[in-house]
C-alpha cells in the first residue's frame, strides 16, 4: 500500500485539522490577507482528512485521534460534571438550606412576635418578662436571619424585593410596638391603638412578605435537591459512546490483523468501564441520599415549619379575639380554620397528620405524635376559654389564655404543642444534613478519579493505536 | 508583519474611541427608596362619599324618650336578661374617659362604663353583673339589631336618622363637636381645614359633620377614635374632629395637641336599645332618673370635671 501521508513516528499522529502535507504550492502569504488564509482552512482541512482516510495507516491515525479526543472530552466533561455535583451538594448542605432555614426562622419569629405582642397586651400592670423577652428574642433572631437570608437574594428579583420589605417595615413594627408600650405604660388607651396598627402592618405586609421569601427559598432548595438527583445525561452518553467506540475499534482492528488482543486498547476499555461502574455506582448511592434527605429532612421540615406557623397564627387569633373583647369573631373563624389546616377537623388529619404519617420510622415521629396530642388540648382549652368569654366571664377567659403556669390553660397547651414542634423541625433538618454529607461522601475522589481513568484511557488508545501503525513502517 | 501591526494600530484606536466617548453613567443609588409608605390604622381610609344627617337633621324630636317605668314584669325583657346572670352591653374600650380599658388593672374604665354598670345595678342589685362587648362605633346599631348586645352605652348621639332603626333613651349627656389639631398648628376650627384631612370613626355622626362642613375637609375614617390619635401623632392626618368629650381624653393621653374652636354641633347622647324592646328603653329612663339624682354627678366629677369644667346632668324629655 501507498501513502501520501508519510507515517511519522515516534509520537502522536498529527491531528488531521493540521495543515497536511504536501501542502500546495506556496502562494506568496504576503499578497492575501490573513483573513482569506482562514476562511479557507475548514475546506483545506476536510479534503486533508479524506485524503488521508483512504489509507489504512490515515484510517487508523484518523481513528486514534478520534478515540483520544472523546477520551479526552469525556474526562473533561464528566469530571467537571462530578465536581459540579459534588459542589451543589456542598452548596445545599453550607448555603441553601441555611438559606431555606434562615427564611424559615424570619417567617416564624415574626409570627411569633406578632402572638407574643397581643398576649402582652392581654395581661395587666407591667409586661410579664417572660413574654418582654420572648418579644425581644423574637426581633433578635428575626432580624438575624433576615441579614442571613439577605446575603443572597440578589440572583432572584423576587426575593430581593421580599427582602427589601422586610428590611424596610420591621424597624416600623418595633418603632409601632414600643410608642403602644410607651403609651401602655402611662395607662393611654392610644397604646392599645399603636398595638394595632402594629399587628396590622405585620398581618398585612411584613407576614406576607415573610411567607412569599420562604416559599421562594425553599423551592429553590427543592430544585436544588433535583439537580443534585438527576442523571448526567452528557457524561452517560459520552462515556458509553466512548466505550462503545472502543469496542467497535478493536473489532474492526481483529478483523484488519487477526491479532485478538491489543494491550493498550484492552486497558483503555477497562479504565472506562471501572470509571462507569464507579459514577454509576457512586451517583447512584449520592442520588438516593439526597433524595432521603429531601423526602424525610427537608420536605418534613417544611411541612412541620407550615405546621408550627399556622399554629402561631391561630395563638394571635386567640389572643386577639379577647383584645378585641367582644368584635373579634372573624378572629374566631381563622382560628377554627388555621387549626382545622393544623391537625384536620377531627384531630387526626391536617399538616400534622400527614407529617405523622410521613414522619413513621424517623426520629422526629415521637415529637410530631405529641404535637398532635398538644394540639387536640389546646384546641378543647381553647373551646373552654370562649365558652368563659361567652358566658361573660372575660377575666377567666384571659386567665385561660395567657396564664402558661397552670397545666390546663391554652398558654400551656399551645407552649407544648410549639416546643414539640420546634424538636421535630430541628429533627427533620439533622437528617437532611446526615443523609446529604453522606451522599456527599460518596462522591470523594470520583471526579479525580474519573479524570485519571480518562487520561489512562487516552494513553491506552494512543499506545494500542501506535504499535498497529508501526507495523505499516 | 505589517498589514497586522497595521489592523493593531487601528484596533487600538478603535479601544480608545470607544472608551473615550459615551457617558460614564451614575453611580449605583445603594438605597433606591422614594417615598415611604407610612403605617395605618386597620381599614383606615379615605371617605369621598359621606351622606349627611349628623347633629344637624332636625325632621323629628330626638329628644323625646318613652317615659319611665323602672318595675320589672315576668316576662318582660329585664327579666329575661335577670335570668340569664349578665347585662350584654356595647361599649367602647378605646375612648379614654369614656369607655376605655385602664392597661394597668385590664378593667373597662370611664363614664359610659358608670352608667352601663348603673343600669346593671338596678336589675341585679351588682354593678358587676355586665358582660362587656367592645364595639367599634360602626358597629352599634347592627348589635343592637342582632340582639349581640341589650343595650348601648358608647358616646352614641341620638339623630332622627338612627331612630328610624333603634329606640333610644333620653339624653343624659350633651356633647358638641370641636377641633384637635398640634400646639403649634394655626387652625381655629373647622372652617380652617378645607382640603385637609381630618379624622373621625366610621359611622360617626362626627364623620358626616366634617363631610359637610363648608370648605369641605378630606374626611378620613377610622375604626376606632384612638385610631385618630394615632394618625394625628404620626402626623398623617391634619386634625381630629369629633365630640369635645372624646377630644378631651385624646389631649389628656398628649400634651402637644390643642383643642380649638367653638362647638358648632351639640350631639345628644342617649343609651342605644333595640327598637322592639319599650319595656327596656322606659326600665333604662327609669333608671336614669336615679342617676341624675347623685351617681351622674359622682361619675362626671371622677371623669370630665378636671377637662371639661363643671356641669349637670341634662333634664330629661318624654313623649
Amino acid at each position: 500500500m501507498t501513502s501520501t501521508v508519510t507515517p511519522r513516528g515516534p509520537g502522536v499522529p498529527a491531528p488531521p485539522a493540521q495543515p497536511v502535507p504536501p501542502v500546495p504550492p506556496e502562494e506568496p502569504r504576503g499578497a492575501r490577507s490573513g483573513l482569506a488564509w482562514l476562511l479557507e482552512l475548514p475546506g483545506n482541512a476536510v479534503r486533508g482528512i479524506t485524503r488521508s482516510a483512504a489509507t489504512t495507516p490515515g484510517r487508523l491515525s484518523l481513528i486514534a485521534t478520534g478515540l483520544i479526543v472523546l477520551a479526552l472530552l469525556t474526562g473533561v466533561i464528566g469530571t467537571v460534571s462530578v465536581q459540579n455535583r459534588a459542589n451543589t451538594i456542598d452548596d445545599l448542605i453550607h448555603h441553601r438550606e441555611p438559606l431555606a432555614a434562615s427564611a424559615q426562622e424570619v417567617y416564624r419569629s415574626l409570627s411569633d412576635a406578632d402572638a407574643t405582642a397581643a398576649s402582652a397586651f392581654l395581661s395587666t400592670g407591667s409586661e410579664p418578662p417572660e413574654l418582654r423577652e420572648r418579644y425581644a428574642l423574637d426581633i433578635a433572631k428575626a432580624g438575624a436571619a433576615l441579614a442571613r437570608a439577605a446575603s443572597d437574594s440578589g440572583g432572584v428579583a423576587e426575593a430581593a424585593r421580599q427582602v427589601e420589605i422586610l428590611s424596610q417595615q420591621l424597624p416600623v413594627y418595633t418603632g409601632l410596638v414600643e410608642t403602644a408600650r410607651a403609651n401602655n405604660r402611662q395607662g393611654f388607651p392610644a397604646g392599645a391603638a399603636y398595638l394595632r396598627e402594629a399587628s396590622e402592618l405585620m398581618r398585612a405586609k411584613i407576614l406576607p412578605a415573610a411567607q412569599e421569601l420562604y416559599e421562594i427559598d425553599t423551592d429553590r432548595l427543592a430544585e436544588e435537591q433535583d439537580d443534585a438527583t438527576g442523571v448526567p445525561w452528557l457524561t452517560a452518553l459520552l462515556v458509553l459512546g466512548l466505550l462503545g467506540a472502543l469496542i467497535g475499534t478493536q473489532i474492526h482492528l481483529k478483523r484488519k490483523t487477526n491479532r485478538v488482543f491489543n494491550v493498550g486498547l484492552v486497558v483503555a476499555t477497562v479504565a472506562v468501564g471501572i470509571a462507569i461502574l464507579w459514577s454509576a455506582a457512586a451517583l447512584t448511592v449520592q442520588s438516593v441520599l439526597v433524595s432521603s434527605g429531601g423526602s424525610d429532612g427537608t420536605e418534613q421540615s417544611d411541612l412541620l415549619v407550615r405546621a408550627r406557623i399556622a399554629a402561631l397564627q391561630a395563638r394571635a387569633d386567640e389572643t386577639l379575639t379577647l383584645v378585641a373583647r367582644g368584635g373579634g369573631e372573624s378572629y374566631q373563624e381563622e382560628y377554627t380554620q388555621l387549626m382545622g389546616r393544623l391537625v384536620g377537623e377531627d384531630g387526626n388529619g391536617g399538616l400534622l397528620g400527614e407529617a405523622a404519617d410521613r414522619s413513621e420510622g424517623l426520629p422526629s415521629a415521637g415529637h410530631v405524635d405529641s404535637a398532635i396530642t398538644h394540639a387536640t388540648a389546646w384546641r378543647e382549652a381553647h373551646a373552654e376559654l370562649r365558652e368563659l368569654d361567652g358566658s361573660g366571664n372575660y377575666d377567666g377567659a384571659v386567665q385561660m389564655a395567657i396564664d402558661g403556669s397552670q397545666d390546663r390553660t391554652a398558654a400551656a397547651a399551645f407552649n407544648r404543642l410549639d416546643q414539640e414542634l420546634a424538636a421535630a423541625i430541628e429533627s427533620g433538618r439533622q437528617s437532611f444534613l446526615d443523609d446529604t454529607t453522606n451522599a456527599s461522601r460518596a462522591l470523594v475522589l470520583l471526579a479525580p478519579g474519573f479524570a485519571v481513568l480518562a487520561v489512562i484511557a487516552a494513553l491506552g488508545i494512543t499506545l494500542g493505536i501506535r504499535e498497529r501503525l508501526r507495523e505499516y513502517r | 508583519m505589517t498589514p497586522t501591526k497595521r489592523l493593531g494600530v487601528a484596533l487600538s484606536a478603535l479601544a480608545l474611541l470607544i472608551a473615550g466617548c459615551g457617558s460614564p453613567g451614575a453611580p449605583v443609588d445603594p438605597a433606591p427608596v422614594g417615598s415611604v409608605e407610612r403605617p395605618q390604622p386597620a381599614n383606615a381610609a379615605v371617605e369621598n362619599d359621606v351622606e349627611g344627617g349628623g347633629a344637624g337633621d332636625t325632621s323629628c324630636d330626638p329628644t323625646a324618650s318613652l317615659p319611665p317605668n323602672g318595675a320589672i314584669e315576668s316576662g318582660s325583657t329585664m327579666d329575661e336578661i335577670r335570668d340569664r346572670g349578665y347585662l350584654s352591653v356595647g361599649v367602647d374600650q378605646n375612648t379614654f374617659l369614656f369607655g376605655f380599658r385602664n392597661p394597668t388593672t385590664g378593667a373597662l374604665e370611664g363614664f359610659d362604663i358608670d352608667i352601663a354598670r348603673e343600669v346593671a345595678r338596678e336589675i341585679f342589685g351588682d354593678p358587676n353583673a355586665v358582660q362587656f362587648r367592645a364595639i367599634t362605633s360602626a358597629q352599634r346599631i347592627p348589635a343592637l339589631q342582632n340582639g349581640d348586645v341589650d343595650i348601648v352605652v358608647r358616646t352614641f348621639s341620638i339623630t332622627c336618622e338612627r331612630l328610624e332603626d333603634i329606640s333610644f333613651s333620653t339624653v343624659y349627656y350633651i356633647a358638641g363637636q370641636k377641633v384637635l389639631v398640634d400646639k403649634h398648628s394655626t387652625v381655629k376650627g373647622i372652617q380652617d381645614l378645607g382640603g385637609k384631612r381630618v379624622c373621625a370613626a366610621k359611622e360617626s355622626t362626627s364623620l358626616k359633620n366634617i363631610a359637610a362642613a363648608d370648605p369641605k375637609p378630606v374626611p378620613v375614617s377610622v375604626d376606632d377614635w384612638s385610631d385618630c390619635l394615632v394618625m394625628l401623632q404620626q402626623g398623617q392626618v391634619e386634625a381630629v374632629s369629633t365630640d369635645d368629650t372624646i377630644l378631651a381624653g385624646m389631649a389628656e393621653q398628649d400634651p402637644t395637641v390643642k383643642i380649638v374652636g367653638e362647638r358648632f354641633t351639640d350631639e345628644l347622647y342617649g343609651i342605644g336599645v333595640p327598637k322592639e324592646n319599650e319595656d327596656m328603653v322606659r326600665f333604662v329612663n327609669a333608671v336614669l332618673e336615679r342617676v341624675r339624682g347623685g351617681a351622674w354627678q359622682q361619675s362626671y366629677n371622677r371623669w370630665l370635671l378636671e377637662r371639661l369644667g363643671p356641669a349637670g346632668p341634662p333634664a330629661p324629655n318624654y313623649q
